[in-house]
């Protein structure tokens, strides 16, 4: 096989995937009224690179001979689809969806961005314990737990930056912090993962070799088990850290773009003149 | 009640002459955060003339081929010290000590948040310098291994002299002292604005010291575990850094870079912010896109943590690995471009008067672009394994440090001088020293470009007489023997200027923020009174109420 073949024919219609799609997007649908505006279209390329990142020969690659197909799938998974789905919840759909009592007291806990943040970055350091990841590649439910844990656990941690309900978001600077953060969080396990040496994951070391392509992968494409589980952790850490960064420049972008709150001077002194702020003793 | 009797006289003059009553106490025992940033800019410009000392033995020992001058071991420490000591006694703490005095001015307080660790923070940096250059006297000098002290060559048993420790542990206070000064940034800048000073007015210099006070405070620990560290392995025999036991010397690099890179934004983003308080003042304009200014800093602050791998595509790190990291490297250099557009923008279609610290800024963009250019160059892996540890790096890092930094601590210093002082600086001596530094500057570092892609390496004692070497390297000398007489027409003016500079009025620049409303030089508490805050820039807004910089903001 050369490199079009595989990727013509990896494609793998898992049918939970399709479904979960189609019930969101209808679900979605019913909420909004199925009107096409520019947040629906973030929505639906939400869905449509869920689909794809789940369909795709990146997953079927990813499950079975590299490991850094794996990894860019959960960068999807966790900080993409995640993110363009909130980014198409409207305003309204959400503060609704909010007043109803067990949803609004749920995500009171689950937006919380001490919870969020540790969610967030400890669903990416626990889901890639090799022990785990191995059961992970043997047990297939798992696996669907897994994919969907990632798109969920991805919302919640983008709730404190970017829910549709303002009241909800963090301030722009404050939200720095809590991407910053992230980032380093992910650094350190993709700097871990780089390192490390190859063989970290067993199953990548002697993937078995059903359609044959081992050849390919190893020799032409370069991509021995050392190389792979290095752009596997790079991936984390680099693009998977600018996703981060570019976020917490939209929170600023945004902050500057917005009005200025008048939280300004009250007239003491004369001519409106204020005294200096005092050292707190 | 009990009476509390101070052990140090209030003080009530804002600059106490050495020579009256306590004079010498009242400066020493001072928690006053305009003393103390003086006390910092003094004892910066004493370390830069040992470090220029230390930089001219250096350029003499490299005027000829096979010269010398003096000994490997004594060259290897001179390039030590000198390094070290511009980097950690210079730019560092005049950056932190500028910005100790001009924060709580800016924003309209009496002081910083804790004067009390203000005054600590100052006076680790003179520990650490005197714990540094004690080594001088030790018996076999000071440390040899470079400003990174790289391992195994600064571990046992390569390095069996004190230098090394000393070193460390100088180092280690200044750096106790910087997470210091960047948590009592934070608190002043965070808690203490006057009303109406909102974070989307901060003047840019404060906004670029908060962005590098968070900077320091996560990346200054990383290099102080990895000196206490090394102190473990070369007092206690442990063995981090030494793969003959099990430890790592790359680890000792990753330590140091992961350190290091983000440290070069530490010297430039306050630069950023002089350079964005002088072009606008002496443009007659105010800065042009100032939220990109200020946003982007962020970014640079959260990229310059994740980059520093690009000091080591020579270790072997992997392709992959390398094609990341020159990759992340060169976005830095968008943010950092788009900043330059911003200076030029503001001074197009301006009324430009090139007094000295405007002169100091636009040479400034120029030098820095050059660093910035050859940045991106060397961050392309395949290039940089051509020029790492050869001059090109040498002149690639001046032109961003000394062209950058420098330059831009210059125009600083003549623009703030009258604040500080209560006189102007000489205008003439100021042009003397401006033109000599540009000319020797180039004339030093330009040609070391060549010399690099020529393939000579740096800290290197001497080098065989090949063709062109010896006299690129003779004007390089001459080059710096030109800065050495800038610096000192540079001091000169300063000590003549404290006696018979013109008296400056408190705003003899027409400029906008508040340090320009109070007397110069401000008295104690800094204020009596400070105009209300309704735009970015108070001053003009207080000289021009119809014609406020946002029409909209209401004195409530
Ligand atoms: C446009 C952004 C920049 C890029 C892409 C860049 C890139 C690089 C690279 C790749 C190296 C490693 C060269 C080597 O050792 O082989 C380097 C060295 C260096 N850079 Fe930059 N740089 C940039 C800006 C700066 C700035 C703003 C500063 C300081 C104010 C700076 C200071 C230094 C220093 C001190 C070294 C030498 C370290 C040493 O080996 O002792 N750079 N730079
Ligand atoms: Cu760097």
């Amino acid at each position: 096989m050369n490199i079009w073949q595989v990727l013509s024919s990896t494609w793998n219609m898992e049918p939970w995937v399709l479904v979960s799609a189609l019930a969101v997007l209808v679900a979605y649908g019913l909420g909004t009224g199925f009107k096409f505006t520019k947040l629906s279209a973030l929505f639906i390329t939400g869905i449509t690179i869920y689909v794809l990142a789940l369909v795709s020969p990146l997953d079927y690659l990813g499950r079975t001979y590299l490991f850094s197909a794996n990894m860019i799938q959960h960068i999807l998974l966790l900080l993409v689809v995640p993110l363009l789905l909130l980014l198409g919840i409207p305003k309204t759909l959400a503060e609704k969806a909010l007043a109803i009592e067990p949803i609004g007291a749920v995500m009171k806990v689950l937006g919380n961005p001490i919870v969020a943040w540790f969610l967030g970055v400890g669903s990416m350091w626990v889901w890639h314990l090799p022990s785990l990841h191995e059961s992970v590649l043997a047990n297939d439910n798992l696996y669907i737990t897994q994919q969907i844990s990632f798109v969920l656990i991805g919302m919640i941690f983008w709730w404190p930056v970017f829910a549709p309900v303002e009241s909800r978001r963090l301030s722009p600077l404050v939200s720095t912090l809590y991407l910053s953060s992230a980032c380093l969080g992910c650094t350190i396990l993709g700097m871990l993962i780089t390192f490390a040496g190859a063989g970290l994951y067993a199953s990548y070391m002697t993937p078995v070799d059903t359609i044959g392509i081992l050849p390919l992968l190893r020799g032409e494409l370069c991509l021995t088990p050392g190389v792979d589980q290095q752009i596997g952790g790079l991936t984390m850490w680099v693009p998977g850290c600018l996703i981060y960064l570019a976020a917490s420049m939209v929170t600023i972008a945004r902050w500057y773009g917005a009005p200025e709150d008048y939280e300004i001077s009250s007239n003491s002194g004369a001519e409106g003149l204020l005294t200096a702020t005092q050292e707190n003793k | 009640m009990s009476t509390r009797i101070p052990l140090v006289p209030e003080n009530i003059k804002p600059l106490p002459s050495l020579k009256g009553n306590e004079g010498m106490l009242s400066w020493v025992s001072s928690v006053d955060h305009k003393q103390i940033g003086l006390m910092y800019l003094m004892s910066t410009l004493v370390f830069f003339i040992i470090g220029g000392l230390e930089a001219l033995v250096i350029r003499i020992q490299l005027a000829q081929p096979e010269f010398d001058f003096i000994s490997p071991e004594v060259y290897n420490q001179m390039f030590t010290m000198h390094g070290t000591t511009m980097i950690f006694f210079v730019v560092m703490p005049f950056l932190i000590g500028v910005g100790v005095y001009l924060v709580p001015l800016m924003i309209g307080a009496r002081d910083m948040a804790f004067p009390r660790l203000n005054a600590l923070s100052f006076w680790l940096v003179i520990f650490g310098g005197i714990l540094l250059y004690y080594s001088f006297l030790t018996q076999s000098g000071p440390s040899e291994v470079g400003w990174f002290a790289y391992a195994p060559l600064s571990e046992k048993p390569f390095s069996l002299n004190k230098g090394p420790t000393y070193w460390a542990l100088g180092l280690l206070a200044v750096g106790i002292s910087s997470v210091s000064s960047g948590l009592n940034n934070i608190v002043t800048i965070l808690t203490m604005r006057v009303k109406g000073m909102t974070m989307r007015r901060l003047p840019l210099f404060v906004w670029m010291i908060l962005v590098t006070s968070f900077i320091l405070i996560f990346v200054i620990p990383i290099i102080a575990s990895a000196f206490a560290m090394m102190l473990l392995d070369r007092l206690l025999d442990a063995t981090f850094f030494t793969p003959a036991h099990g430890g790592s010397a790359i680890l000792w690099q990753h330590f140091f870079w992961g350190f290091g890179h983000p440290e070069v934004y530490i010297l430039i983003l306050p630069a950023f912010g002089i350079i964005s308080e002088v072009i606008p003042v002496f443009s007659r304009k105010p800065i042009f896109g100032y939220s990109f200014v200020a946003g982007s800093t962020v970014a640079i602050g959260l990229l310059s943590v994740g980059v520093w791998a690009h000091h080591m595509f020579a270790v072997g790190l992997g392709n992959v690995a390398n094609a990341y990291f020159s990759l992340a490297s060169m976005l830095i250099a968008i943010p950092t471009g788009v900043k330059v557009l911003n200076w030029v923008a503001t001074m197009w279609g301006g009324k430009i008067y090139f007094a000295t610290p405007m002169l100091f800024a636009t040479a400034f963009i120029i030098e820095f672009v050059m660093g910035g250019l050859t940045g991106v160059a060397i961050a392309s892996a395949p290039i940089n394994w051509v020029t790492t540890d050869t001059y090109f790096i040498v002149a690639h890092f001046h032109y961003v440090l000394f062209g950058g930094s420098l330059f831009a601590i210059f125009a600083g210093v003549y623009y703030w001088f009258p604040k500080f002082t209560g006189r102007m600086m000489s205008e003439t001596l100021g042009k003397w020293h401006f033109w000599l530094t540009v000319v020797g500057f180039n004339m030093t570092f330009f040609i070391q470009h060549f010399l690099g892609v020529m393939g000579m390496p740096r800290r290197t004692y001497t080098y065989h007489d090949l063709p062109y070497w010896g006299s690129m390297n003779l004007l390089s000398t001459i080059g710096a023997f030109v800065l050495a007489i800038s610096v000192i027409i540079f001091a000169w003016n300063i000590i003549w200027s404290l006696k018979h500079g013109k008296k400056a009025p408190d705003n003899p620049w027409n400029a906008w923020t508040l340090e320009w409303y109070t007397t110069s030089p401000p008295a104690v508490h800094n204020f009596d009174l400070v105009p209300p805050v309704r735009g970015r820039r108070p001053l003009w807004d207080l000289a021009h109420p119809d014609q406020l910089d946002e029409p909209n903001s209401k004195v409530v």
